[in-house]
């Protein structure tokens, strides 16, 4: 048989019996939509994610933190620690501006900026939000980490300019973000008082009488609004608010973020809780690494986590592929009752086949084409229709995520290989599926159909 | 001319169906021959298992033993694609029922054999057209079996028997369906092609009288056993 016979062949027989092989069709269409737009929802997370962090350098950075008794009990890596150790390095080094220009000297490091933050008051147009405030410096702040929607970024340390993000100025009751630039905004950071803290003053305190903080405001002048990251990562570009170093080291403020800083600085030794490290390349980060924690110091690498990441894009994508399966394994179903169905009523036209001649092969290639033109027909159909649903919810998604202020993103991501790998693997479902009937229809004895009528 | 060949021989062939535990005899060591370009009629009662020798002969089914040969080849040791390409080539075969595809048309039944050939569209319309235009229904090429009378049906599954060119044309009960002046008409068309173009015709019919006067050798059935 040529192949444009079993194209015809196919093609009568389903025009014959259209109401089923559109139904059929129809699931097969949904299976594959399912998994299509499941898949390329977590190929577009993925790929935002990725896509971000490269753009903003995070494989080539380092988080530096001091080795703290309570971040060294609760880091799992202790051999490693361990070993540090025993090579003589430092195990209660601070992190102070010493390290800082230490390790600005290592091979490979293009910035070292200590990561603080306090917590501050924001007051703004007559509006309070209570915010974590970042010290960034003015070259870190011009770089491409901070993306900003409108302004400019403080072009040196000392000047009384912020940057402020653009979703806290919603939250500020702000509509149009860019009128807030040259306007005044107060800051009032609060101190923590060590003189007053006095255990025997505890039940106070649980009473919120008597806290052991004082409060100062300072103003400064917003130069600059922030684009949301949506999908941010970690430090340093998470914060709303960015001051410059030279105007926060006048600022009396909480020295701290979390919990150990507190402990660190009742036994008088305080250094920055986090130093950022940014490097020229990737490729420096384990010779960094290696060299920081000799100092006595802990790292920590987005790069070393990519893995993970990836592993877990990978689980994400398994589940979100499986439900999508799952549709297709019901519509692989639809495809072997339709077959079925289809050498019931054909019974006596397979005889006549065998009769005149037609090999089991024939018989066979009729049906696999047959179901393969089904699956061939809703997996092109099934990539129309995913590709539909995933405009669907993208603009749905936007347009809530546009009223807080985050820019518009693309979550869906149809790569060549998907558009390509659907409309295969549903043919390939649809093979698998008309395995059994072809079978059958082969099987059928041509004495037995030719009396039947 | 001599043309004493022997086209078709049977030797002790014998079909035994079971169903479960009772064993039907079909057909019980039936040796027969037949030469080339003659007509024989088989007759006999229904049940006598006059189909099952026919199915035998033209590979349709396979004997529980013995052997059938045609044209020198052992078709009771063809296996299962042999059989097909036999059936394909070697004979022809027509049934009381006509067995045409009702969703196709006349030509298309015709050209059903020639697609398994894989031979191209074009081609097998000319043939399937030369064909139809020798069993007289070239005008009614592209009607649909529901639309042709059984004469006429039967007339397309002869085209459809011979449009591969087999040396043998098997017919089963061809005027089972039909009336006596239809059956006489494709009586006289089998025995028009096997008087003029020399095809070897096995018919099969429980009427002796329809097929005496063109039949060279005439077979009567008893229980699957050759009655003489």
């Amino acid at each position: 048989m040529r192949l444009s016979d079993y194209v015809q062949f196919s093609f009568s027989n389903l025009w014959k019996m259209k109401l089923r092989t559109f139904l059929t069709t129809f699931g097969v269409t949904i299976g594959i939509g399912a998994l299509v737009s499941m898949i390329s929802f977590g190929k577009g997370i993925q790929k935002n994610i990725t896509d971000n962090f490269k753009a903003l350098e995070l494989f080539n950075s380092i988080t530096v933190f001091p080795s703290s008794s309570l971040f060294q009990s609760l880091n799992p890596d202790q051999d490693e620690r361990r070993k540090v150790r025993q090579k003589g390095g430092k195990t209660n080094a601070i992190l102070d501006e010493k390290a800082v220009l230490e390790i600005a000297k290592l091979k490979g490091v293009e910035e070292v900026f200590p990561d603080i933050r306090f917590p501050a008051i924001v007051r703004f147009n007559g509006e309070e939000e209570l915010r974590l405030v970042q010290v960034l410096p003015s070259k870190i702040a011009s770089s491409k980490l901070i993306k900003l929607r409108f302004g400019r970024s403080y072009s040196s340390d000392d000047e009384d300019s912020l940057i402020i993000s653009n979703s806290l100025l919603r939250q500020l009751e702000i509509k149009d973000e860019s009128s807030a630039l040259g306007k005044r905004i107060e800051i009032s950071s609060i101190a923590f008082d060590f003189s007053s803290l006095n255990p025997l003053e505890f039940p106070s305190f649980l009473k919120g009488e008597k806290l052991p903080f004082s409060r100062e405001s300072y103003e400064f002048i917003i130069i600059g609004v922030t684009e949301s990251m949506a999908f941010g990562g970690p430090s340093p570009i998470q914060s709303d608010i960015f001051i410059p170093p030279g105007r926060a080291q006048r600022i009396k403020k909480l020295p701290f973020t979390n919990l150990w800083d507190l402990f660190r600085a009742k036994e008088g030794k305080l250094g920055y809780s986090a130093l950022n490290v940014r490097l020229s390349s990737p490729k420096f980060v384990d010779s960094v690494k290696s060299k920081i924690k000799e100092m006595g110091f802990e790292t920590f690498a987005l790069i070393d986590q990519l893995k993970e990441i990836r592993a877990s894009f990978l689980y994400m994508n398994m589940i979100l592929a499986a439900v999508g399966m799952i549709a297709i394994f019901v519509a692989s179903l639809g495809i072997i009752n339709t077959m079925v169905m289809s050498i019931m009523e054909r019974y006596s036209e397979i005889g006549i086949m065998k009769a005149v001649g037609a090999g089991d092969k024939d018989i066979k290639k009729v049906f696999f084409f047959e179901s393969s033109s089904i699956g061939f027909m809703g997996g092109v159909f099934g990539l129309g229709l995913g590709w539909l649903v995933s405009r669907l919810i993208n603009r749905i998604v936007n347009y809530f995520l546009a009223k807080q202020g985050v820019p518009f993103i693309e979550y869906f991501n149809f790569p060549w290989w998907l558009c390509l790998g659907a409309v295969l693997f549903a043919v390939f479902v649809s093979l698998l599926s008309g395995i059994y009937p072809a079978l059958r229809a082969a099987r059928v004895d041509p004495v037995v159909a030719l009396r039947h009528d | 001319m001599n043309n004493f060949e022997v086209l078709i021989k049977t030797d002790r062939l014998t079909k035994i169906y079971a169903s479960g535990r009772i064993q039907v005899v079909a057909l019980k060591e039936v040796s027969l021959f037949l030469e080339k370009g003659k007509f024989m009629a088989v007759t006999g009662s229904s049940g006598s298992g006059k189909s099952t020798l026919l199915n035998l002969l033209g590979g349709l089914d396979t004997p529980t033993s013995g052997t059938v040969e045609v044209n020198g080849k052992k078709v009771s040791d063809m296996n299962k694609e042999e059989l097909a390409l036999y059936r394909r080539y070697g004979v022809g075969m027509i049934f009381q029922s006509f067995n045409l595809i009702s969703s196709r048309t006349a030509i298309e039944n015709v050209e059903l054999p020639l697609v398994f050939s894989g031979i191209f569209k074009k081609e097998r319309s000319r043939r399937a057209e030369d064909m139809l235009e020798k069993v007289g229904l070239y005008p009614r090429r592209y009607h649909r079996p529901s639309e042709l009378s059984g004469g006429e049906q039967q007339r397309v599954a002869i085209a459809r028997a011979l449009i591969n060119l087999p040396q043998v044309l098997l017919a089963d009960e061809p005027t089972g369906n039909l009336d006596s002046l239809t059956s006489s008409q494709i009586v006289k068309l089998l025995a028009a092609l096997n008087q003029d173009q020399g095809l070897t015709v096995v018919m099969v019919s429980h009427e002796e009288a329809l097929t005496r006067e063109f039949a060279n050798q005439i077979v009567h059935l008893h229980d699957g056993q050759v009655l003489r």
